[in-house]
């Protein structure tokens, strides 16, 4: 049952887990039952007894040893239950998380599906927080149903009528639970879904119009606009609450008119009578969390839709050459429009912002669909892989594009083997080392989301040196200088200079400022590039 | 003890419907114990559906209660933190993606927690009173039994209790920053893919999320201590009443019975001794949304009040101005504008031009140096992505002057090169628009903000980009708008087009 809505096989440890947590919701369910059923049961015997001087012959010991026995398997079984199953769901979801993420991975940057938003793979990670809850839940499902089960069977003791009732009784309850609630939510669970998006889309579509919010004294007549779509939205969800509510309730009386219907049923002797009473409240009991659950798992179908699409990416081939390897092999030259530029050429890109030239550069790294006409060693890009692309050209890109991490982790990036001596000399040429060599953690110190404790300058500088890093034929850097102040922008263009020209890469630059077009000896206006022939 | 709302009363009336519930079934099986008649049975299996419909009442109305409270508050919160978030400009207010986040799923968080967990935490401490109490009118010992649980109970929670608090904390702290590992290195999956380093991330993001996994195991065991405490507590509270009952009315307590006690009071006082820890397992079924409430109050505290606004003055002086912010620093900047002429701001894409012209909006404080600027009432601004509200366009070009007349919204429409657009719509002026400007361009949406700002007709005028996502001619046309402008008011320009550059009075380069 788990495996079918789980979007991945379970691997057999995962299972084993779900397996011992079911095992244990099973035994806390009918401890909880036996608890109170054998309760009711040995006071009614007592009763009994007492009022018929048969007091010698009850057996008292037993049931009183069972009770504070059970009291003890049902609180180690609930325990087992819980950690059991999060183990379960912790390890199937980094299993998940991590061959998703392999997946995305390898899939080709220029048609996958683009993550690059935060909005994009915030709700990833929220689909795959929500199928967390969806697995701790699941051995609780049979356990429930093993439960009502043993519940039905002690009720057949106060006879047959009885325990028909109480079948009748869960069944109708299990038939209008599964039913009514997710059709009678549907409507409003999809407004709410659409208030919330359209919710989102103001806030951000306002906010980025703060500055005039401001100016024009708008804030109070916006935010009345964005208070009225939330209202609508605390409607849908009032009437979710309702629904969720009634289910809840009718659980309650359920159970209410299942203990009604043993009572007048039962052809037992009092303390089976006690008994089953008891034990037809407490099976009723755990079909609540059949219902609980089966509302939760209406929430998690879209995602787990979404995700079932992402995991139908190709897994990754198994051994793809590496690229260093290749770019040993040959170096290919690089072709703009008309012009071909033999390996090692310098050659600033130019044009007026807008004119296309980060299109060029993001094209030739394998990061876009190419526009214009470009080629690779004679290749049109369109007719590359991206594999063939990236193994002959490093990147510096506009946004410096810093993972979070340590200052050694966005260097390693760069390729596999890297050691601490070739990222001092990266460093040392882009004019980092001696900021980073001043930091008391060094290598190791901990950059946050986008480069975070680095000021732009810096991060830029940090792109640099992962580019440098890589060692490919081509070098592609994107307003190298930005933001940085003229001094450095001498020591970087120079340094930049003697790295290259002690290594012969070829180099593609943009910039708006003049110093770093120095590093180049031919032009190019980006404008001048043609489209790509389709 | 905290008086609890409606929601948290009605919560605790559910105490009424378990006792009728169990007064019905104590009172069918005494019956039928005694041999007594069958109306007996009737009358107690009447009471236990009434005791059924009594708990479905104040359920249903709890949780209805529960959820108008927290929209109570949501609003609250919406009505304080929109403003907030929406009037503060420049690097102290939070991102796009962050406000959404802010301002929906923060309030939703704490509006969660005031609807589900609020409620149950309030009934908790009232409840288990009025159990104690409902035992104690049928056996006083039992009520007593009830109680005396609750002292070791406290003691475990408070031994166990701090440990899983803090445990559960650190569990959320870690899935979080495995969360945000994983949005990070997916949104930057093109540079990774870029370097070929699919296989090294991947690899290193899976023994990440297995470390974690292992770790959040080893903090769960704290954190179920809690719940397994609860457990064993709610359990031995029913064993230990079942047991004194049991051997009450056997005769057999080993001490003399301190009450005479009946098996309908006995049958009555074990069927809700159950409840009495129920209260107190509602709060941990809730426990989730409290800690995500409590995570989104602390976010939403730190929300910035807009900055004071500097002094206001009749002309813009800008004296070694700069503006910092982490990562970031702006200037310095100095320059003087009158009442007349256009002062460009240029500068490559990130440099600050935006912020800078916030600044002398008096939006943002700067971090050194002297700054005069003109009132607020005094300045009009011409945003990169103006605001459209969704209402009639003519509406949305009035927004800086509702009294503006027809004459001046058709001369500005005019001047910034609308008027066709509008002219090909049937309802012209009239048309509505959204949020989004459906139907606007880029460039039009522009377009929109500049009449609007000619239309304000304010001493200064602020324009960001008024040219960019325009072709040639239009362009050419806004250049020579703005220059007319600045013949008869101040215009401070913050633009990466040269043509505009060359008509300044003063370019400031950043």
């Amino acid at each position: 049952m788990i495996a079918r809505r789980f979007p991945l096989p379970l691997p057999a440890r995962v299972r084993g887990r779900i397996t011992i947590a079911f095992l244990a919701a099973l035994a806390a369910g009918v401890g909880g039952l036996a608890l109170l059923g054998i309760s009711g049961w040995f006071l009614t015997g007592a009763a009994l007894a007492g009022a018929s001087g048969a007091v010698a012959v009850f057996n008292y010991l037993l049931p009183s040893a069972a009770i504070r026995g059970l009291a003890v398997l049902r609180t180690a079984a609930r325990y087992g239950e819980r950690l059991w199953s999060h183990e379960a769901a912790l390890h199937a979801l980094a299993g998940l998380r991590s061959t998703l993420f392999t997946r995305l991975a390898h899939a080709d940057g220029r048609s996958a599906p683009d993550f690059s938003g935060g909005d994009a793979s915030a709700r990833l990670i929220g689909d795959i927080a929500a199928l967390e809850d969806l697995v701790v839940r699941r051995p609780g499902i049979p356990a429930a149903l093993g439960t009502a089960l043993v519940g039905l069977g002690v009720v057949l003791l106060a006879g047959w009528l009885a325990a028909l009732l109480l079948l009748v009784v869960l069944a109708l309850l299990l038939a209008v639970l599964a039913q009514m609630p997710p059709r009678l939510s549907a409507a409003p669970a999809a407004e709410a879904a659409a208030a919330v998006s359209r919710l989102r889309r103001m806030l951000v579509d306002y906010a980025a119009a703060r500055s005039e919010i401001i100016t024009y004294g708008l804030a109070d007549r916006v935010t009345s606009l964005l208070c009225a779509e939330a209202d609508k939205l605390d409607a849908s969800q009032r009437q979710l609450t309702r629904i969720e509510a009634a289910s809840s309730g009718l659980l309650i009386l359920g159970s209410a008119v299942a203990a009604a219907a043993t009572l007048l049923a039962s052809t037992a002797t009092p303390p089976l009578t006690a008994l089953a009473v008891l034990a037809a409240t407490a099976s009723i009991e755990a079909v609540a969390a059949i219902a609980r659950s089966s509302a939760r798992e209406a929430a998690v179908v879209e995602g787990t839709a979404r995700l079932r699409s992402l995991l139908a990416l190709p897994a990754p081939a198994p051994a793809a050459a590496p690229a260093a390897a290749d770019t040993a092999k040959a170096s290919p030259s690089i072709t703009l429009g008309g012009m071909c530029f033999a390996p090692g050429s310098r050659i600033a890109l130019i044009g007026a912002s807008g004119s296309g030239k980060t299109q060029v550069i993001e094209a030739l790294a394998g990061l876009r669909a190419p526009f214009h006409a470009l080629a690779l060693g004679g290749t049109p890009l369109a007719a590359l892989s991206a594999d063939a692309l990236r193994a002959h050209i490093a990147l510096a890109p506009q946004e410096p594009m810093l993972i979070a991490g340590t200052v050694e982790d966005n260097l390693r990036l760069a390729r596999g083997g890297i050691d601490a001596a070739a990222m001092e000399e990266a460093l040392r040429t882009v004019q980092l080392w001696p900021r980073i060599a001043r930091m008391p953690h060094g290598l190791d110190t901990v950059l946050g989301e986008d480069g975070g404790v680095l000021s732009g300058g810096e991060r830029k500088r940090l792109s640099i040196a992962r580019a440098l890093l890589a060692g490919r034929t081509w070098l592609l850097l994107d307003e190298p200088s930005e933001g940085l102040d003229s001094a450095t922008e001498a020591a970087l263009v120079a340094a930049l200079g003697a790295w290259i020209d002690a290594r012969g890469t070829g180099l593609i630059i943009a910039s708006h400022r003049p110093r770093p077009l120095t590093l180049a000896s031919e032009q190019i206006s980006a404008a001048a590039i043609p489209a790509a022939a389709t | 003890m905290r008086i609890p709302k409606a929601a948290g009363l009605a919560w605790t009336s559910d105490v009424a419907g378990a006792a009728v519930f169990a007064w019905g079934v104590a009172l069918a099986l005494d019956t039928s114990l005694g041999g007594g008649a069958p109306r007996g049975v009737i009358t107690g299996a009447v009471l236990v559906v009434l005791g059924g419909l009594l708990r479905l009442a104040s359920q249903y109305g709890a949780q209805i209660l529960g959820f108008d409270e927290g929209r109570a508050l949501a609003q609250a919160r919406r009505a304080l933190v929109f403003p907030r978030l929406l009037g503060i400009t420049g690097p102290s207010a939070p991102a796009l993606g962050a406000t959404a986040t802010l301002g929906i799923d923060h309030i939703a968080a704490e509006q969660a927690r005031a609807a589900r967990f609020d409620p149950v935490r309030q009934s908790a401490t009232l409840a288990p009173l009025v159990v104690v109490l409902v035992v104690a009118v049928q056996s006083r010992v039992a009520a007593l039994i009830l109680f005396a649980t609750l002292i070791p109970f406290v003691i475990g929670m408070i031994l166990a209790g701090g440990a899983a608090r803090q445990a559960a904390d650190r569990q959320m702290a870690a899935i979080t920053a495995l969360s945000a590992l994983y949005v990070d290195r997916i949104r930057h999956l093109p540079i990774i893919r870029h370097f070929g380093a699919e296989e090294r991330i991947a690899r290193q993001a899976g023994s990440a999320a297995g470390d974690v996994a292992e770790r959040t195991i080893a903090v769960l065991r704290a954190a179920f201590l809690s719940s397994a405490v609860l457990e064993f507590f709610a359990a031995l509270s029913v064993a230990l009443v079942a047991v004194y009952c049991g051997f009450s009315l056997l005769g057999l307590l080993p001490f003399t019975a301190p009450e005479p006690l009946g098996y309908r009071a006995a049958f009555f006082v074990l069927v809700m001794a159950p409840e009495f820890y129920l209260p107190m397992r509602r709060i941990a079924a809730a426990y989730h949304e409290k800690q995500l409430g409590e995570a989104a109050e602390k976010a939403l505290a730190v929300v910035p009040e807009p900055a004071a606004r500097p002094a206001a003055s009749d002309r813009v002086l800008l004296r070694d101005v700069v503006v910092v912010w982490p990562g970031h620093r702006i200037g310095p900047v100095s320059f003087e504008l009158g009442a007349t002429g256009l002062v460009c701001v240029t500068g490559p894409t990130g440099s600050g031009k935006t912020s800078l012209l916030a600044a002398i909006a008096g939006q943002i404080g700067q971090s050194e140096g002297t700054l005069e600027t003109l009132p607020a009432e005094g300045i009009a601004w011409a945003g990169q992505v103006p605001l459209l509200l969704p209402t009639t366009l003519d509406e949305n070009l009035r927004l800086g002057r509702p009294d503006a007349d027809a004459v001046a919204v058709n001369e500005a429409v005019r001047a910034v090169g609308l008027d066709a657009l509008i002219s090909r719509r049937t309802e012209g002026l009239g048309t509505a628009i959204d949020h989004h400007g459906a139907w606007l361009s880029g460039g039009e949406r522009r377009r929109v903000g500049l009449a609007r700002a000619l239309i304000a007709d304010r001493a200064l005028l602020l324009a960001d980009e008024p040219t960019a996502e325009l072709d040639a001619a239009s362009a050419e046309r806004i250049i020579a708008l703005l220059a007319h402008e600045a013949k008869h008011r101040a215009v401070i320009v913050a633009t990466h087009d040269e043509r505009l550059a060359a008509v300044a009075d003063k370019v400031i380069a950043l």
